[in-house]
């Protein structure tokens, strides 16, 4: 089974069961990662991809195309880190880039600072994508949330504008995180590690 | 009239689309953005509709009011509807074509529809078919159980789309289509004659600056800064990275909080004008750094970029190959224009890709951007040709420029023409002039204009000898160098005969000084 696989399988766990309220019980560390039942198997292969250092930036860059719609951000505390998923329609995830901000966020389209209280920014980029229709109608994307997750504060999209996409995440510290591309739908997963 | 469950329901969605018509109020709207339809094609953007409905009320402005109100459907909706079908008027329908039920009363009701729409607005089928307001109530109660159906939001006016099409009955779904966009532009114009209504005192700024553009007022602006940052100083250019339609419906809906001042077609057939030119469009998020613009206004560094800039997004992609020669050209008038009104000089300061200012994440237009010939036809449009000191930004039907050896190219001292300027030390013996010839199409008077860089150790008199087609001198010019650079300074006014006519810059003074050859340009006048 493949990291990926594994990811995916990890994922539909996720979103069939949530994990806010009781992840001890769901996400107790297994002991192998050889089980069939992705339920089984939730932790391990995730510690196979190492979380990395806050400085290092992580830049997927793919050939333009029909631009990513993006469909749904979903967020989850899990035992050791905060998961941010983006999910896309079509058949994989545009390019993307993301990094702890050193300046303040902007909106791409009026400049404004996008305010973030907590003290970690990072910016998550995806190019070329959407977050709204042919008709100019937003997806159903929740476009600013406060959250109470342990390392996710906030999720703002601050950009929607010739072909990109990218959200400022507040974290309550700049901590070690690491990207994760999931298929089926495509999603890229983004997980902060627990201060 | 009986209290009906969505009855406050409805109220809050007519409410609210009245605010977002009130909402709008600073600025007159015209064109909102088009109704969405699931599943269909977005509704093709059309040139400014050709015939727009009468913008009179109705003679059933009560009865849509009224059945509005009552089964939760947006009156300008039904209003809309009601032109689209009849033109108001109270038809009684004969069977067209066999099987086809003939339509009765404003709203054109037919056949099962007709029925149902009577049973759930609790009036006879008779009275549905032969009173305007049982007829109004029948199609708003039809509506209004289409839209329980569909689920949509009442509150938003464009989720209505999919419904009146469906009230349409046309299977097809070009049909469908075509009805909506109809029903559309009657809302266009019923929303503006009420919207204008509510605004007794609308500012102005409400039509297009462009006066050929089609005026879709965008939410998405502010004020610029009273101060001098604010100073509208350079045209910035993108590319929408989709195509026509969907650029503009996405720059005008409040939830992008994306804008621009205009936006061209991908055939530079139709134009969209979505915020005024006084105003603060958002296209562009970059602080200003002038080390990404020649050096050029170093005072605005750090300045947000939309402060003092004009946006024009274009249908296509930065990754184009190339660009249609149409839309090019339409673009080009426009941003004439746009330079003429606001006195912004037509050069490569003050005409610039989105991805120069903002390199970190943008890079449109794109390498395929044909700026030298754009900028040429920029100055075109504006009746103007420019030679620079450097061949390759001339335009070789229009310019062409001699500089010899002796003339050394730089770039030290910013606010120049195209890539650079030359400049030469005076000599007294000195006999190699940088020559400038334009070619002159229809015989008149042109004015001609110099430029070069300032600095203390230019001359003060520097000699500018300007020769006709024929030979003819017909002026030799001074011009003090030592200030003024980065500007046009006009040297005269004289009438030209076609073919290449030319103005020669000499060095030859007593030593001590330098001459610089920046550009100069003849401008109809």
């Amino acid at each position: 089974m493949s990291p990926l696989d594994l990811a995916r399988a990890l994922a539909v766990l996720l979103t069939l069961g949530g994990c806010t309220e009781d992840r001890g019980a769901r996400h107790a560390p297994a002991a192998s990662a050889t089980g069939s039942a992705p339920g089984a198997t939730g932790m391990p292969q995730d510690t196979a991809v190492p979380f990395q250092a806050p400085t290092t930036a992580v830049d997927r860059p793919r050939p333009r195309g029909s631009p990513g719609v993006l469909r749904q951000v979903s967020a989850e505390a899990h035992r050791g880190y905060d998961r941010v998923v983006f999910e896309f329609s079509g058949d994989s995830i545009p390019g993307y880039h993301v990094e702890y901000a050193d300046r303040p966020a902007r909106e791409c389209g009026s400049g404004q600072v996008v305010r973030v209280s907590s003290p970690g920014r990072m910016l998550v980029r995806f190019d070329p994508a959407q977050a709204h229709d042919e008709s100019g109608n937003p997806t159903a994307v929740e476009r600013a949330r406060a959250l109470t997750l342990p390392a996710v504060k906030q999720l703002t999209l601050i950009c929607d504008f010739e072909g990109q996409v990218e959200w400022v995440l507040g974290l309550a510290a700049p901590s070690r995180y690491r990207v994760l591309e999931m298929t089926g739908p495509p999603r890229l997963a983004v997980d902060v590690a627990t201060p | 009239m009986s209290e009906r469950p969505g009855t406050r329901a409805s109220v809050v969605a007519v409410a609210a689309v009245l605010a977002g018509s009130l909402a709008t109020c600073r600025q007159p709207p015209v064109e909102p953005k088009p109704c969405p339809q699931p599943g269909a094609a977005p509704f093709a953007a059309g040139r400014r509709a050709a015939v727009l409905p009468d913008s009179e009320p109705s003679p059933f402005d009560s009865a849509f009011a009224a059945a509005g109100r009552e089964f939760g459907v947006p009156a300008p909706l039904l209003k809309a509807i009601g032109w689209v079908e009849t033109r108001w008027h109270m038809v009684e329908g004969a069977e067209e074509f066999p099987g086809r039920a003939p339509a009765f009363g404003v709203m054109a009701l037919r056949g099962g529809e007709l029925e149902r729409g009577a049973t759930l607005a609790g009036v006879t089928v008779e009275a549905a078919r032969h009173e305007p307001a049982a007829n109004i109530g029948a199609a708003a109660a039809l509506l209004s159980a289409y839209a329980a159906e569909a689920g949509i939001d009442r509150s938003r006016v464009e989720a209505w789309a999919g419904v009146a099409a469906r009230f349409s009955g046309i299977e097809l779904a070009e049909g469908r289509a075509a009805y909506g966009r109809q029903v559309q532009r009657a809302l266009m114009a019923a929303r503006a004659v009420a919207a204008v209504s509510e605004c007794p005192e609308p500012a102005p700024g409400g039509a297009p600056d462009y006066a050929s553009a089609v005026w879709r007022p965008s939410p998405n602006f502010d004020t610029r800064p009273a101060d001098s940052t604010g100073a509208i100083h350079a045209v910035i250019i993108h590319t929408c990275e989709t195509n026509y339609a969907s650029c503009w419906s996405w720059l005008v809906n409040p939830v992008s909080r994306v804008s621009a001042h205009y936006a061209v077609s991908e055939d530079g057939a139709e134009i969209s004008q979505l915020v005024g030119e006084p105003n603060r469009a958002w296209h562009i998020a970059a602080l200003y750094e002038c080390g990404l613009n020649r050096r050029h206004d170093c005072r605005l560094n750090g300045v947000q970029s939309n402060h003092f800039t004009v946006g024009v997004e274009h249908a296509g992609f930065a990754s184009q190959d190339s660009f249609p020669d149409t839309q090019i050209d339409a673009s080009a008038a426009l941003v004439c224009d746009i330079t003429r009104d606001r006195a912004i000089p037509r050069d490569w300061q003050h005409i610039l890709g989105h991805g120069q200012l903002q390199p970190a994440n943008r890079t449109d237009p794109g390498p395929n951007w044909p700026w030298v010939p754009y900028l040429h036809r920029i100055q075109s449009h504006c009746g103007e040709v420019v030679v620079d000191d450097d061949a390759a930004f001339n335009d070789p039907q229009a310019a062409a420029v001699a500089a010899p050896a002796g003339w050394l190219v730089s770039d030290s001292t910013p606010d120049y023409y195209g890539p650079g300027y030359r400049w030469a030390p005076t000599r007294p013996d000195a006999a190699d002039s940088v020559v400038f010839s334009f070619r002159v199409d229809q015989p008149g008077p042109r004015t001609v204009d110099a430029r070069w860089t300032g600095g203390p150790n230019r001359s003060p008199r520097a000699v500018y000898v300007v020769i006709d087609a024929a030979g003819n001198t017909l002026a030799t010019v001074q011009a003090d160098q030592t200030v003024g650079g980065g500007a046009w300074h006009t040297l005269g006014t004289w009438v030209f005969p076609a073919g290449w006519s030319r103005v020669v810059l000499l060095r030859r003074d007593t030593q001590g000084f330098v001459v610089i050859a920046d550009a100069v340009r003849a401008r109809k006048t």
